[in-house]
């Protein structure tokens, strides 16, 4: 009986396993590293390369820049009312299919959305635009960062904070000087997830920013826009995001400081973590 | 990644969902079994349902769906917005002889409120005004190309601003009012009525923009696939197409 439920495991892990990692290697049988190469020094390749790094880097400056203050201050304070809605909303775009979070953000900043109007007066068009496609990523991809920024400041122990204060460091030193160290690995594994999602960008981009190379056509988009003219082209961009992926989950599951999940907070942490309070 | 009707994403275009598994799906439920699953043209999402209700249909870019039929998809039934791909598989031994069944005619639309004042296809060359086609290889891009070529208006293909992967995308961008112009099928435009203007090509300009529906080779279900062909072919499919707007061809 227990024999015979193990090798059910067994055989569980081995199709999930050949499932999951089948497709990766076939992207990777169908062309060769060096035929690969090749082609991602083509036009189409290049420019949507230059378009998906220029984007997210400039997404994942905003994200972290406005992330990480944000997170800080709601991770000092656990336990007021509305807390758990507010995170949820913030937390919102994580679980949102990224269709609506398209037409979501073109009703809102598109011409005649929501916005539009005051956007207009100041003579200033978002759809179609490069600032569209870094609009989606940071919509799509905050929330990433931003959940891990709070869980990770949520972690440090407060009496470490509270002994920075009590030795007259203002709160700005503290948070440089004492927080942001302890956190900077755990900050460093959010970052990651988010610049994962954002690169993978697609259907909030198609929608709110369209598709033109050069100008907002991201790598996903290039697949999807090749994908019939030149199917190698496209194999090899998707081989392309397969590297990074990979290479990014790597970083996040080998450097042991940015794991998302601390394996052992400090007690008092741990303690405030299960208390009540954060629960609310 | 979540797939919505109006946007396939790319999962949604690699999905080849391993043939086996899904022809066996269907096969154990002999009901179920006995619908045609119909990929066809995202120009034909109103019509062809009208015509065969309880058929399963999944609409993309003509492009997109000759792709996925190459890839193995287990689909009965090809139905694209040009002769190009059904010829183009049928050659490959993919599906059988295609037939020819509608036609339609391109359109230039605004939006209603027409931000950009445009009065004809010669402002399309205007600085600033923002067009939107669809992507060079999906048939609505490739008809729009061939108008604007023989007007003499290739300029204005500087003015694209999104390159769409089929004339859903073309159609919702005009119709929310976010691009100042874009070319559809006159077939596209009913829905959307309320919020755009269309003009009509010029006779120098049109293209013949010819629908033709396939059998596929390996269809799971060939009895239903013929089934729906017929009737698509029958007097009672063409009323149906002339209703919606399409063209049939003579006989």
């Amino acid at each position: 009986m227990r024999h015979g439920f193990t090798t059910m495991q067994a055989l569980a892990l081995s199709l999930a396993l050949a499932f999951l990692v089948l497709p990766v290697v076939a992207v990777f049988l169908q062309v060769s590293p060096a035929a690969m190469l090749s082609q991602l020094g083509g036009d189409a390749a290049t420019q949507a390369i230059v378009v998906s790094l220029r984007t997210n880097v400039i997404a994942d400056i905003v994200i972290v820049v406005v992330g990480t203050p944000a997170a800080w201050l709601l991770a000092r304070h656990r336990s007021f009312p509305g807390r758990r809605v507010l995170v949820t909303l913030l937390e919102l775009p994580l679980v949102l299919p990224p269709a609506v979070a398209g037409i979501a953000l073109l009703v809102t900043f598109g011409r005649n959305g929501l916005l539009g109007g005051q956007l207009d007066a100041l003579g200033v068009t978002i759809p179609f635009t490069e600032v569209a496609v870094v609009m989606a990523i940071i919509f799509v991809a905050g929330p990433f960062y931003l959940r891990q920024a709070i869980t990770t400041f949520e972690s440090i122990d407060p009496r470490l904070v509270q002994a920075a204060a009590t030795l007259g460091a203002g709160p700005w030193r503290t948070f440089r000087k004492v927080v942001l160290p302890l956190a900077m690995g755990g900050l460093a594994g959010g970052w990651a997830l988010a610049f994962a999602r954002g690169l993978g960008e697609f259907g909030a981009t198609l929608i709110f920013a369209g598709s033109l190379p050069g100008v907002t056509q991201t790598l996903p988009l290039a697949i999807y826009s090749e994908m019939n003219r030149d199917l190698d082209t496209a194999l090899a961009i998707g081989g392309l995001l397969i590297v990074v992926a990979a290479l990014v989950l790597l970083a996040v599951k080998m450097i042991p400081s940015w794991n998302p999940t601390p394996s052992s907070p400090p007690p008092s942490a741990r303690r405030s973590a299960t208390s009540p309070s954060t629960s609310r | 990644m979540a797939v919505m009707a109006a946007v396939p994403l790319p999962t949604a275009a690699y999905a080849t969902p391993t043939p086996i598994a899904a022809a066996r799906s269907t096969g154990t439920a002999s009901r179920a079994g006995d619908q045609p699953t119909v990929l066809a043209a995202s120009s034909l999402t109103k019509v062809l349902p009208a015509i065969t209700p309880g058929a399963r249909f999944s609409f993309a870019g003509s492009d997109t769906l000759a792709f996925q039929i190459q890839q193995g998809a287990p689909a009965d039934v090809f139905a694209a917005a040009s002769p190009r791909y059904p010829q183009q598989l049928f050659r490959q031994g993919l599906v059988s002889q295609p037939r020819p069944f509608a036609s339609n005619s391109l359109v230039m639309v605004v939006p209603r409120a027409n931000p950009a004042h445009i009065t004809g296809l010669a402002d399309l060359t205007r600085d600033g005004v923002r067009l939107v086609i669809g992507d060079t290889g999906v048939p609505v891009g490739d008809y729009t190309r061939q108008a604007l070529a023989r007007l003499g208006l290739s300029d204005a293909l500087r003015n694209v601003v999104s390159l769409e992967p089929d004339v859903k995308g073309v159609t919702a961008k005009v119709a929310l009012g976010e691009a100042d112009a874009g070319f559809v099928y006159v077939t596209d435009v009913r829905p959307v009525r309320g919020r755009v203007r269309a003009f009509r090509l010029p006779a120098a300009a049109r293209v013949d923009v010819e629908y033709q529906v396939a059998v596929v080779a390996r269809a799971p279900h060939p009895a239903a696939a013929r089934a729906f062909v017929r009737r698509l072919l029958s007097p009672a499919g063409r009323r149906a197409l002339v209703d919606h707007g399409f063209g049939v061809p003579a006989g």
